[in-house]
């Protein structure tokens, strides 16, 4: 029923960093293209807003963005249209995708806080345990 | 003769493997020497036979020769080995390595000799002797593995098994039982026992030490403990043959402080642990070594827990401070751990009740009212079981916030930290045993510090010491004088009026005991000085030897006595408006005024926590790595045995925390960097294990002090001997034992 990506092919191997710097984009087009196909298969209206998904979807490429090497940003790109695919193709559950795409690590409110921002790493650790 | 020449075989064959690699492959060196050229006076001479692995000696067994020349020679399984005179032939055995199976023999108890299963064939001897009573003659020739001597083990096992009932399944020595152990080992396959076996009735000891008297084997190593370690003669021998029955005659409970050890010491399960009993299996529990730290005596222990819970605490030998033995406060009061424990920060709402925070809330609310304190208003107090690494954050804390009110409980008003012989028991512990002559002052050994009084009971019993005690009238488990109950026996002895003052001059190792009580006094100064005085007229301070002794009454005095926590002023708490407490359930909340801003940090909900506006939960002992100083000045460490509660943190920790929320932050992230700071202090809390001698004495350096002695009575300085600190107080077994066994 899901549309299937067109792109779910292996693609051949990027020569050079600009090749797959492209790929990445092309990449960040389809996942942004799908989103209202996601949304309507998951019913994720009252959760979460088209633009919060892009920018997880742009946060989750960000992640990576300090690697060079094309191979292993084909890999990426490989993993990446893989789940993209799983996704589209209804393959995952709705709670998945709340879990792991709409919910951050600290809950619902995603704070990227400023409360922690002055203290030093002993601080940081002793707010989390005793043992570090 | 089979044995050594495998061996023999095996060195060769590894030593030719040796050679062969250590050459190169394409040379190969022919060695020759003058002893493999004339093989016949090389077979003339008597070879010794290669030598067998060194024999070790086992058991822990050390020798010490007092006088060289009176070493005797004897053959132990033809290995021959050099003993001091004295030496029975069971302790020649351990030193040669062998070790012989025994009930009723233990190093540190009288020799009994009725078990006998430490029979060996000794030559020219018509029967195998009992080699714990035997003494070693020179020349002597033991055999310990002959067919006599295991048949006289797996007869003697049969015996013992005959009458011993079947519990192995329900009985809690399982797993570390002699009798199954040696059975195993030593005895023989099948009993040949079909009659009724024996039972005898149960006898009701108290809340601790539990007894099923059908299963004791009559070693009477219980009695002799009781007698001579323990110094109460409460356990005998009743009836004869196999109607023997070990109890009390008449119907009454094991008081003394020390009934815990019996329990290690009986070789089977009929003397056990009473909190323990069907708790664990002693192979589920993981062992951990760790310090005791209910008094200041530091015994080691090993906290053997399962898991998140500690289920029972044992002895681990020290020879210089409690050798094998515990007392029953240091067993029992780990129950103490699992109860009443905090384990949240929570802050006092308006209603008067507490309410759980976070850490960043409690330590935010902190911060701002510290900020409005003035320098001189703010107090910290560190507690009885504080270890030396948070006393130390604590001082430097407080420092910063411009405070110089810190001190510890238990160390009085104004307390003297200027010289460390001042403040520690000068004479080691294991000096004590060299004495002759005690002046026990102010201090009740047998309640303050079990250990001590163990130790004063040894020497006292082998070369019949004099004591004499001035304080109130108190229980001692040895022959003492009591000379007087204050001050005044303390100037009649100074100037020389009483009978005993010709004891302490004529004796050549003296030794003064003066309690720690005596810091609380006002008249302190004035007592020291006369107890120094007292030391001078005795010459108990020499260059060899200084029996001029404090015994400290917490674990935490003398730590912080080297670190310098001494107050400026010793009126400050009347005048706090921030006050810290680290543990101290100790202080009279009563001086504390009404506006004052109260912050507890600690383990347990004692008693100040009801004054407290803020509690931050801390780890107790056996939670957390932590220097420790006894009352000698030997610096231990205890290590985390089980994971800390909630949301707790070490103490150390949340000073660090805490400093940095404030805006003063301290300095050093981890234990090594506060350990560092605590080496520009204090080095010798850093030195584990070891103590420093002072160098200098206070009889000789301070001031005679002219003030008049306040004349009132010592009082005792410990009400109740198993409620003394907050894990204690929280103990339920603790408890039971303060009912049942106190001396009312």
């Amino acid at each position: 029923m899901a549309s299937t990506l067109k792109y779910v092919r292996v693609p051949p191997n990027s020569a050079n960093l600009e090749e797959a710097r492209k790929r990445v984009f092309e990449f960040f087009k389809t996942a942004c293209r799908s989103i209202p196909t996601i949304m309507d298969i998951y019913i994720l209206d009252d959760v979460a807003k088209p633009s919060e998904l892009r920018s997880t979807v742009a946060s989750e490429i960000r992640k990576n963005a300090h690697v060079t090497d094309p191979k292993v940003i084909d890999m990426l790109l490989f993993k990446a249209t893989e789940e993209l695919s799983n996704i589209v193709e209804h393959a995952k559950q709705r709670h998945h995708i709340i879990g792991q795409y709409v919910v951050g690590r600290q809950g619902l409110t995603q704070d990227l806080g400023i409360k922690d921002q002055g203290n030093s790493n002993f601080l940081k650790n002793f707010y989390s345990g005793n043992y570090f | 003769m089979g044995l050594g020449q495998l061996a023999s075989r095996a060195l060769l064959r590894s030593s030719r493997l040796t050679t062969a690699t250590r050459t190169s492959h394409f040379l190969r060196t022919i060695v020759s020497t003058p002893e493999l050229h004339n093989s016949e006076a090389a077979a003339s001479q008597s070879q010794p036979e290669p030598d067998l692995p060194k024999r070790i000696p086992v058991g822990g067994a050390r020798i010490h020769f007092p006088n060289p020349d009176d070493a005797i020679e004897v053959f132990v399984d033809g290995y021959p080995v050099k003993i001091p005179k004295g030496m029975t032939v069971l302790q020649a055995c351990e030193i040669a390595g062998v070790d012989i199976p025994r009930f009723c023999y233990h190093s540190r108890l009288s020799i009994a000799g009725n078990c006998r299963m430490c029979l060996v064939e000794v030559e020219k001897s018509p029967k195998p002797v009992a080699s714990c009573a035997m003494p070693a003659l020179p020349g002597m020739k033991i055999k310990t593995d002959t067919p006599i001597a295991k048949k006289a083990r797996e007869g003697v096992m049969e015996f013992l098994l005959m009458n011993h009932p079947l519990d192995c399944p329900i009985c809690d020595q399982g797993g570390e039982c002699d009798l199954q152990d040696q059975s195993m080992a030593f005895g023989s396959d099948r009993g040949r026992f079909t009659e009724m076996k024996r039972s005898v009735v149960d006898k009701n000891l108290g809340p601790l030490v539990k007894t099923v008297m059908t299963r004791c084997i009559q070693c009477t190593r219980c009695v002799r403990f009781a007698t001579e370690v323990a110094g109460v003669q409460d356990l005998g021998m009743l009836g004869r043959g196999s109607g023997e029955e070990i109890g009390t005659y008449v119907e009454r409970l094991m008081t003394s402080e020390l009934s815990g050890n019996v329990i290690d010491i009986c070789p089977v399960g009929a003397l056990t642990s009473k909190p323990f009993a069907f708790k664990a299996r002693n192979w589920e529990l993981k062992g951990t070594e760790s310090i005791d730290v209910t008094d200041a005596v530091g015994s080691n222990i090993r906290i053997d827990s399962r898991g998140p819970e500690v289920m029972r605490i044992l002895p681990r030998l020290n020879e210089d401070i409690n050798e094998e033995w515990i007392s029953d406060k240091t067993r029992f009061f780990y129950d103490g751990l699992k109860r009443q424990r905090l384990n949240d920060p929570m802050i006092r709402g308006a209603d008067g009740r507490f309410k759980t925070v976070s850490w960043r809330d409690a330590f935010a609310v902190v911060a701002e009212v510290m900020h409005q304190a003035k320098p001189e208003e703010i107090v910290g107090v560190a507690g009885k079981l504080s270890d030396a690494e948070s006393m130390m954050a604590l001082k430097d804390f407080l420092n910063k916030m411009g405070s110089n009110n810190i001190w510890c409980e238990g160390n009085g008003s104004n307390p003297n930290a200027d010289l460390r012989s001042g403040y520690i028991m000068n004479t080691t512990i294991s000096g004590l045993e060299k004495a002759d002559v005690f002046l026990l002052v102010g201090t009740q050994p047998r309640v303050e510090a079990a250990m001590v009084n163990a130790r004063i009971r040894k020497t006292v019993r082998a070369t019949n010491a004099t004591v004499g005690y001035i304080g109130p009238a108190a229980d001692f488990n040895y022959d003492h004088q009591h000379l007087g109950t204050g001050p005044q026996t303390l100037i009649e002895l100074a100037e020389g009026r009483l009978p005993f003052c010709s004891a302490l001059s004529n004796a050549k190792n003296p030794v003064i005991i003066v309690g720690a009580g005596i810091f609380e006094r006002k008249d302190k100064d004035a007592i020291l000085s006369t107890v120094e005085a007292i030391a001078k007229n005795a010459n108990a301070v020499r260059p060899d030897w200084n029996g001029l002794n404090m015994l400290l009454l917490n674990a935490a005095q003398a730590a912080a006595l080297d670190l310098g926590l001494v107050p400026e002023s010793d009126r400050s708490i009347e005048s706090a408006k921030f006050l810290y407490l680290m543990g101290a359930d100790d202080l009279n909340m009563e001086k504390v005024p009404d506006d004052a801003f109260v912050v507890y940090q600690g383990h347990h909900g004692d008693r100040s926590v009801y004054r407290a506006n803020v509690i931050f939960p801390s780890s107790a002992f056996a939670e957390k790595e932590g220097t420790y100083a006894n009352t000698e000045g030997c610096a231990q460490t205890t290590v985390p045995a089980v994971p800390t509660v909630g949301d707790a943190r070490d103490d150390w920790k949340i000073i660090r925390a805490m400093s940095e929320v404030a805006g003063a932050q301290l300095p050093y992230d981890t234990l090594s960097a506060i350990r560092s700071r605590i080496r520009t202090v204090a080095p010798s809390l850093l030195h584990t294990d070891e103590r420093e001698p002072a160098t200098f004495s206070t009889s000789y350096l301070r001031p005679e002090i002219k003030e008049k002695m306040d004349m009132a009575p010592f009082e005792p300085a410990v009400e109740n001997f198993y409620m003394t600190d907050a894990v204690t107080r929280a103990s339920k077994i603790m408890a039971q034992c303060s009912a049942l066994l106190m001396k009312k």
